[in-house]
């Protein structure tokens, strides 16, 4: 699935947006040792973590695309740190449990579709 | 339409013939007439669409006769261009159904000598679902080919054993940081510009992403715990990643206890940040290949650990 299907079906704010790519696995955390440790590489990333660290847990972990949420305020430095790194930032007003389950069941829609 | 195959034995496309379905391969849009067209009509598409022949269909999309290039030019020849084709259609029509694979078409092509065939919804059926066309046919095996052509190499980018006079060729490079306590803002620096390097070098990205992770949780530990310390990388004649942080204090006094996932002993604003799950430590044990640790109150912490780059570590 694409991710820019994720960011219309789920309603996501966009804050930074440098490339569609396509979305098999997430990850839902705020740990960063957490994320690295136990994301799928490439996975989308969903978590209230907005600071300059999120986007270098990013970088190692391939992770193209991050949501944060509960509306968490994202400084300028980390949207020019995303740009540079080609990551995509989204935000929305949702919770994590939330938009883990929205993005969770059209994942499993289009496992079966296939 | 006269097509020779080639009788070389191309064993892949061979094999392919046999398995891909003609439902895969054929045009599902297609175009078709009803039995109140004239020769006419047919010609102008024909022409507009540049294509051979077209099924004619009744309202139910059953099949019942075919009008081709040829018949069209009989029309013009015995001059019943503006008549119905009704009475001169080709009325036993050659089909083949989607379930069959792509080399039953290709035998009708050969046998009938045409280059284009209605598809049945299935054997003995008069509906039609699409038309295969020697084109559609081409399209679909180069497609396929490419398709595990792509998969292969793939599959050798990620079973390359990194040789060691690779790694003896390649400028052996040290790489040396410092990191000061509380520096959260060149934290991942070390872990990015380590991943760049070995990700040049066609190390495989699993493996890269473990030193990558166990450089950042040595970086954040330097940051978190101690006073400042240093970070080096290394590749030794072995084919192995030596990743080496040395801190100058104060020391972890009960490493065990510190080994423990859960245990920490960071201060509130750094886990509000999302550190200090008392997983740091645990993840660079468990991400390399060989890790040791010491430390003393007096000469702070020295941690090694080891990452093999060749060989994929199926436990991680």
């Amino acid at each position: 699935m694409k991710i820019s299907e994720i960011i219309e079906k789920c309603q996501l704010k966009k804050v930074v947006f440098t490339a569609d790519h396509e979305v098999n696995n997430g990850y839902t955390g705020d740990l960063m040792s957490d994320v690295m440790a136990n994301a799928q590489p490439e996975s989308i990333w969903i978590t209230i973590q907005a600071h300059k660290n999120s986007i270098a847990v990013a970088l190692i972990k391939d992770i193209k695309s991050i949501i944060f949420t509960n509306n968490v305020s994202i400084h300028q430095e980390i949207i020019e740190k995303a740009k540079e790194e080609k990551i995509n930032l989204f935000r929305t007003r949702k919770d994590s449990f939330t938009v883990s389950g929205e993005i969770y069941s059209m994942l499993e829609a289009e496992t079966e579709k296939n | 339409m006269k097509t020779s195959y080639s009788k070389e034995k191309v064993s892949l496309v061979n094999e392919l013939i046999y398995e891909i379905k003609i439902k895969e391969t054929m045009t599902k849009k297609f175009i078709f007439f009803g039995k109140n067209a004239t020769f006419r009509e047919i010609q102008l598409k024909l022409k507009e669409k540049k294509i051979s022949g077209v099924p004619i269909l009744d309202t139910h999309k059953n099949i019942i006769g075919i009008i081709s290039t040829d018949d069209v030019i009989t029309a013009f020849d015995k001059n019943y261009i503006n008549e119905n084709i009704e009475n001169y259609m080709t009325q036993e029509v050659i089909t083949v159904p989607q379930n069959f694979s792509i080399i039953s078409a290709i035998q009708k092509f050969e046998k009938y000598e045409v280059g284009r065939l209605p598809v049945t919804e299935f054997l003995h059926s008069k509906t039609i679902v699409g038309i295969i066309t020697l084109s559609d046919i081409l399209n679909k095996l180069l497609q396929v080919t490419q398709s595990i052509a792509g998969k292969i190499e793939n599959e050798e980018l990620k079973n390359t054993e990194i040789s060691a006079d690779f790694i003896k060729n390649t400028p052996k490079k040290f790489f040396r940081f410092e990191g000061s306590g509380d520096d959260f803002n060149c934290a991942g620096k070390v872990a990015s510009i380590t991943k760049k390097y070995f990700k040049g070098l066609g190390i495989d990205r699993d493996i890269v992403r473990r030193i990558a992770i166990i450089c950042y949780e040595a970086e954040m530990n330097i940051c978190i715990h101690s006073i400042g310390g240093i970070i080096t990388i290394e590749v030794d004649d072995e084919n192995n990643a030596i990743v080496c942080a040395h801190d100058k204090g104060p020391g972890i006094p009960d490493i065990d206890l510190a080994l423990t996932p859960g245990y920490t002993t960071a201060s509130e604003k750094v886990r509000a940040l999302g550190f200090g799950a008392g997983m740091g430590l645990p993840n660079i044990k468990n991400f390399a290949d060989k890790f040791e640790i010491r430390s003393s109150l007096k000469s702070g912490t020295h941690l090694k650990a080891i990452i093999n780059l060749g060989v994929k570590n199926e436990n991680k």
